[in-house]
């Protein structure tokens, strides 16, 4: 199994007293609460734990939000594109940059072969549908956006294998009559996909792709019913079960000395969920397409805005597989149970330095993760569920030019 | 892509409060006899409890289809272009038996006046209630307030002049505000698929057509541009600036009423269309 780190940046510098008045701390907040000199020691923190993963053997997830305290990595492509130049083995995900808001996915196809040649085949690119106050930031329509991102989707995969253009591209969506970038991306024929969804037909479409299905806060049933479709797509088309690889989570993780620690720090953690997502009603709930109109009785009846979750104390996130926590042993127990009750992971994303977590408390976790967990979580018996060989395409972009 | 209506709705099975769903899937409410008057919903589909349509329909025979997507209307694929809505509508002018007084509300206002501009045999008269669809500010000026990004009790407050007497079982914008447990599960349901499909046709530019106020001048049909003196989605300044560019239109303010004026004032609402109408025969 893999374990990457991912860490949003987030920004929890604004008074408490601001963020209760603010009907929501995405979208609308002014940037004057902003300050860059916080964010640049921030950046270089952050850029310092990528470091450290890099040298114990943790890979890094980098992804991409606007205009909020959540999240300080608006320019994803420009981040990754940092991530791959101050590392020198990990593997760096993009999860990513958002295809469904942005006007030409020709040109993300340029930002991701770019990076992957500064990385030297290091890339793996994720797509997000996005949605919500991201579609505010970036003025897309909330409309279509399923189609609107496979669509991109296709465009990106084609721009980065094609080697013999320029083609031309008219598509619902998108339009570009002369495509051909340079440089082309290292791997071969181009960087994994990755797609965060817990939708069923989606898993199902990823699944027939092959691109790996990584799964956000799910829990036990839901990722192991994301998944399940998953495998249920590739077999009803015929294709080979899926390997484990293709199988992610992300969930919040600390590992500390002793799972007293682990459960003190870890409470810092849900900042990300009480705090950071509070979004007004027209960004969420009435928001054009986020209700199917056959729910919208039962959505909005129960009361407008946005729901703030319970259950946030570091035992119940445990309990309902959202969260790792403890000394490193407990945490080793917890991702196995986890692994085995969804039907199998490949990589386990790890939310640590989020929230109010400081910079030393976030790397005395990655040491003890890569020191004492990961090891426990190699060469591990297979499931009983069979898994078929890892995709073959992988194993060519390892030995990339 | 076909309208289905042949006849004023009159080939359609009737459902049931005057609503009929045409052959091609259009859902169309009809009330009345004579001369066909030809409703562009806007926000929300015209209810059948809307307060003007008895008043209105003694002046000719009402014909409101649902556009697709919206009310019960199905939406054909790709079908998602406000030159979709034009080229559908000209089909249901094209179909009707007589020529018609065509009424846009709101976003629906937007959609008769691209219908008019680019020119209709089948347009009698127009009538212009509070339309979005046109750029007059500058750039960093914003002509219409956002419908999406707008707060819901924000919108409830500029859209009426009295948001308390809004009429019982009709919406208009700021309808969030008038969610309550009593609501009947099928309003809902129609107003989450309106909001939808305004919102796939006029997202971005934001409930405008950039080019449209360079055309206006080319509408030859007499025009009525109505507008509710207290709407602060569209003021009435920006109003003025409508009837300015249309030829010889007249501008007339309803007092007390907001963003839809046909329901905050309808009687109001059918007295000075009814005296265009017969003002300009």
């Amino acid at each position: 199994m893999q374990l990457w780190n991912h860490c949003e940046c987030p920004y929890p510098f604004v008074s408490q007293e601001i963020l209760d008045q603010a009907d929501s701390v995405r979208a609308s907040l002014p940037n004057m609460l902003c300050d860059p000199k916080i964010v640049a020691t921030l950046y270089d923190e952050i850029f310092d734990e990528y470091r450290l993963c890099d040298d114990l053997g943790l890979h890094i997830v980098t992804n991409e939000h606007h205009a909020g305290i959540n999240n300080l990595w608006a320019a994803n492509p420009v981040i990754t594109g940092v991530v791959a130049r101050v590392t020198r083995k990990a593997r760096i995900l993009s999860l990513g940059t958002l295809v469904t808001v942005r006007p030409d996915p020709v040109r993300i196809a340029e930002e991701y072969a770019t990076i992957d040649v500064l990385s030297r085949g290091r890339l793996e690119i994720g797509f997000v549908k996005s949605g919500a106050t991201e579609m505010v930031n970036g003025d897309a329509n909330p409309m279509r956006i399923r189609e609107r991102e496979w669509e991109a989707i296709d465009l990106i995969e084609k721009t980065l294998t094609t080697h013999d253009g320029p083609f031309s591209w008219e598509g619902k969506f998108f339009t570009h009559p002369f495509v051909n970038i340079w440089p082309r991306c290292w791997q071969s024929p181009r960087p994994d996909f990755w797609a965060a969804t817990s939708d069923f037909p989606t898993c199902a479409e990823l699944g027939r792709r092959g691109i790996v299905n990584t799964l956000l806060f799910g829990g036990y049933d839901r990722t192991r019913q994301a998944f399940d479709a998953y495998k249920r797509g590739r077999a009803e088309a015929g294709l080979a079960p899926p390997g484990e690889d293709r199988f992610s989570y992300m969930g919040f993780c600390y590992v500390g000395d002793t799972d007293e620690e682990a459960y003190r720090i870890g409470q810092k953690i849900p900042w990300f969920l009480t705090v950071s997502i509070k979004s007004a009603p027209q960004f969420s709930t009435f928001q054009p397409g986020a209700v199917a109109p056959e729910m919208a009785p039962k959505a909005w009846r129960r009361g407008a805005g946005s729901k703030r979750p319970t259950n946030l104390d570091v035992e119940s996130l445990v309990r309902q597989g959202q969260m790792f926590a403890g000394n490193p042993d407990t945490v080793v127990k917890q991702i196995k149970e986890f692994r085995r009750r969804v039907g199998g992971l490949g990589s386990l994303i790890m939310m640590t330095r989020q929230g109010l977590v400081t910079h030393a408390e976030a790397e005395k976790s990655f040491e003890l993760c890569a020191r004492e967990v990961l090891p426990q979580l190699q060469d591990l018996e297979p499931l009983d569920e069979p898994a078929a060989p890892v995709e073959p395409w992988r194993a060519v972009a390892t030995a990339a030019p | 892509m076909s309208a289905g209506i042949t006849k004023g709705g009159a080939s359609a099975a009737e459902r049931h409060d005057g609503i009929a769903v045409a052959p091609g899937g259009l859902e169309i409410l009809s009330r009345g006899q004579g001369r066909p008057i030809l409703l562009i919903h806007g926000v929300n589909t015209i209810s059948p409890k809307a307060p003007f349509l008895d008043g209105l329909a003694r002046h000719g025979e009402i014909i409101a289809p649902s556009a697709p997507g919206f009310g019960h209307s199905p939406r054909p694929t790709d079908f998602d272009t406000m030159y979709d809505l034009v080229q559908l509508y000209r089909e249901v002018l094209d179909g009707l038996p007589d020529k018609a007084i065509v009424i846009g509300f709101s976003f629906g206002g937007w959609i008769a006046a691209e219908i008019a501009t680019a020119g209709s045999a089948k347009m009698h008269r127009l009538v212009l209630v509070d339309p979005v669809g046109i750029k007059i500010g500058g750039r960093e000026e914003r002509d219409i307030v956002h419908f999406f990004n707008t707060s819901p009790d924000e919108l409830n407050r500029l859209s009426w002049h009295d948001p308390a007497r809004r009429p019982q079982g009709t919406y208009g914008l700021g309808w969030q505000s008038a969610i309550d447990d009593a609501m009947p599960d099928d309003d809902l349901v129609v107003l989450a698929r309106n909001w939808d499909a305004l919102c796939l046709y006029a997202w971005r530019p934001h409930m405008y057509n950039p080019q449209l106020a360079h055309w206006l001048h080319r509408i030859s049909v007499p025009t009525l541009v109505l507008w509710g003196a207290s709407d602060r989605i569209v003021t009435p300044d920006y109003g003025r600036a409508w009837a300015r560019r249309i030829p010889g239109a007249r501008f007339e303010l309803i007092e007390e009423a907001g963003h839809h004026p046909e329901l905050e004032q309808p009687q109001a609402f059918v007295d000075r269309v009814a005296r265009f109408v017969a003002g300009t025969s």
